[in-house]
């Protein structure tokens, strides 16, 4: 059935994108200080992948949407500046000046990890460092806020939920630390020393951690939504029907996010990151699976966003 | 406004002035009659349900707009969108609960019924109310004791759409028909509704 769609897949690619670069920096940001913010290391590494990564996403999207507002496609191409002229608590007014606000700041964090740059104001590690705490709230406030622009209409009861913008936020979180996986395996080539294999293996096992526990407060989360969204009666339990078995868009949810978003690649991660984490182990997992691992959770973000803006547009209100 | 479902008999004129007034683009349209089928053999009934905005007290498209673009006027609550602002964002085309709001592809920006804000201020009625045959819309200053609508809303017993939504509407219907396809998806009877908007299906 045809149905009527305003918000299309610039908008799915630009909450997917946003959150999985507003993510990556946080996850970069918040390694760095958890490694004491030095010069290199481990922590140094996955930090790096992830300040230089996550503005990239970001920009990406936001240039998605605005191509798509109603004014870019009848000519008025700079009429996006009225978002800029107003402070109102319209959710989409806050997300845009938090957007603003974080794509300068983390193009500044990734900026002071290019080296061959110059660093004009004071030392490097410290700038890191100021920019890292600056970047993790400014993150999670672009990740949490494409979740609160959903949720803030009545009329769209699907959206209409609290665990919603959490759900948004651990999957940017998740898709994030997939993202600097992916980097990293894919970058990362053969035939290093003893040290350097040693260092890898050992940042890799970081991340796996990072994000086998960000699957499973995922799945936690779809577990809430769907669970206290099937319990209300009314529009809510319709709402929620297109994506439970016998709905429109339930194989697309369960396969696509469930299954190959959240399942396959936590149990693939369990199964690689349980060794170390309970025999002490050394972690050794080739760079193609963490490639597969990685892009299985960046597919399902990308679906869980698609299939959430869809079934939000084609539901509604029950009764007249 | 009021409207007086038992006097319509869906012959569209409201949407064809409507649609004359603006030249909104082909499949829109700002205001419409709705179907409602309903019953099986010989039980059955066909009525109809004309929609407009219904310019709330508390409109929900107005708090979401990041701009500015759409308010309420204070002199005389009509809810309206300022075209030069918009940026199209369709962040109120979600925020609706009625659906009333569309993006109008000429101007690219959200639009919607605004009472004929144009014609209203000159004294007259909405273009849809002028030309309805049967007097079932009518319109008024809710405000004043003394108005035909508010002598309506006091006599007969009137109802408003989606009103758990909050919103409340300042539209109000005598013997609107409140069926509607999803109130019946479990039982036996037929009810099809008809919406006459690009895309047909009631949300």
């Amino acid at each position: 059935m045809e149905h009527e769609l305003f918000w299309g897949m610039p908008v799915i690619l630009y909450l997917f994108l946003a959150g999985m670069g507003a993510g990556s920096t946080v996850v970069g940001a918040s390694m760095m200080l958890r490694g004491g913010g030095g010069p290199r290391g481990v922590h140094h590494e996955i930090a790096r992948y992830g300040a230089l990564l996550g503005p990239i996403p970001v920009i990406v999207g936001v240039l998605a949407i605005i191509f798509e507002l109603g004014s870019w496609n009848v000519g008025h191409y700079f009429r996006f500046i009225n978002l800029f002229l107003v402070m109102n608590l319209s959710p989409m007014s806050v997300g845009s000046w938090l957007l603003v606000a974080f794509i300068i700041t983390s193009l500044m964090f990734a900026y002071s990890y290019l080296r061959f740059m110059p660093m004009p104001f004071g030392d490097r590690l410290k700038w890191r460092v100021a920019l890292a705490w600056i970047n993790i709230p400014l993150g999670i406030g672009v990740a949490i806020y494409t979740g609160v622009l959903l949720g803030a209409m009545p009329s769209r009861p699907f959206w209409n939920s609290p665990m919603l913008a959490f759900l948004f936020l651990i999957s940017a979180l998740s898709t994030g630390t997939a993202l600097i996986i992916f980097a990293r395996a894919f970058v990362t080539r053969g035939g290093l020393s003893e040290e350097k294999r040693e260092e890898v293996h050992k940042s890799g096992y970081i991340l796996a951690s990072t994000d086998t526990e960000m699957i499973g407060f995922e799945i936690l989360a779809v577990f809430l939504f769907l669970m206290f969204a099937y319990l209300t009666v009314g529009d809510v339990r319709y709402a929620v029907a297109t994506i439970l078995p016998g709905g429109e868009l339930a194989s697309m949810f369960w396969i696509g996010v469930v299954l190959i978003g959240l399942v396959i690649p936590g149990l693939l991660e369990l199964y690689a990151v349980a060794p170390s984490l309970i025999y002490k182990r050394k972690y050794t997992v080739s760079r193609w699976t963490e490639m597969a691992i990685a892009l299985a959770v960046i597919f399902g973000g990308f679906v869980l966003r698609y299939v959430v803006v869809t079934a939000g547009q084609i539901t509604g209100p029950v009764g007249i | 406004m009021v409207i007086d479902a038992r006097r319509c008999y869906g012959v569209q004129a409201c949407t064809v002035a409507c649609k004359a007034e603006y030249k909104v683009p082909l499949g829109e349209n700002r205001s419409w009659v709705e179907e409602i089928e309903k019953g099986n053999y010989p039980a059955t009934s066909r009525s109809f349900l004309p929609r407009l905005c219904n310019h709330c007290d508390e409109p929900a498209c107005v708090p979401v707009c990041p701009t500015g673009a759409t308010y309420k006027r204070a002199e005389d609550g009509i809810v309206v969108i300022d075209k030069n602002i918009c940026i199209g964002c369709k962040y109120c085309v979600q925020a609706c609960p009625y659906d009333m709001r569309f993006v109008n592809e000429d101007t690219g920006t959200a639009d919607k019924c605004d009472f004929c804000i144009h014609r209203v201020s000159q004294g007259l009625d909405p273009a849809c109310v002028e030309a309805c045959p049967s007097r079932a819309r009518i319109f008024g200053d809710l405000n004043d004791p003394e108005s035909e609508v508010s002598k309506l809303v006091a006599e007969n017993p009137v109802t408003v759409l989606r009103p758990e939504k909050g919103t409340e509407p300042n539209v109000y219907y005598i013997g609107a028909d409140h069926t509607d396809e999803h109130d019946v998806v479990a039982e036996t009877m037929y009810v099809d509704v008809k919406t006459h908007r690009r895309y047909e299906e009631r949300r």
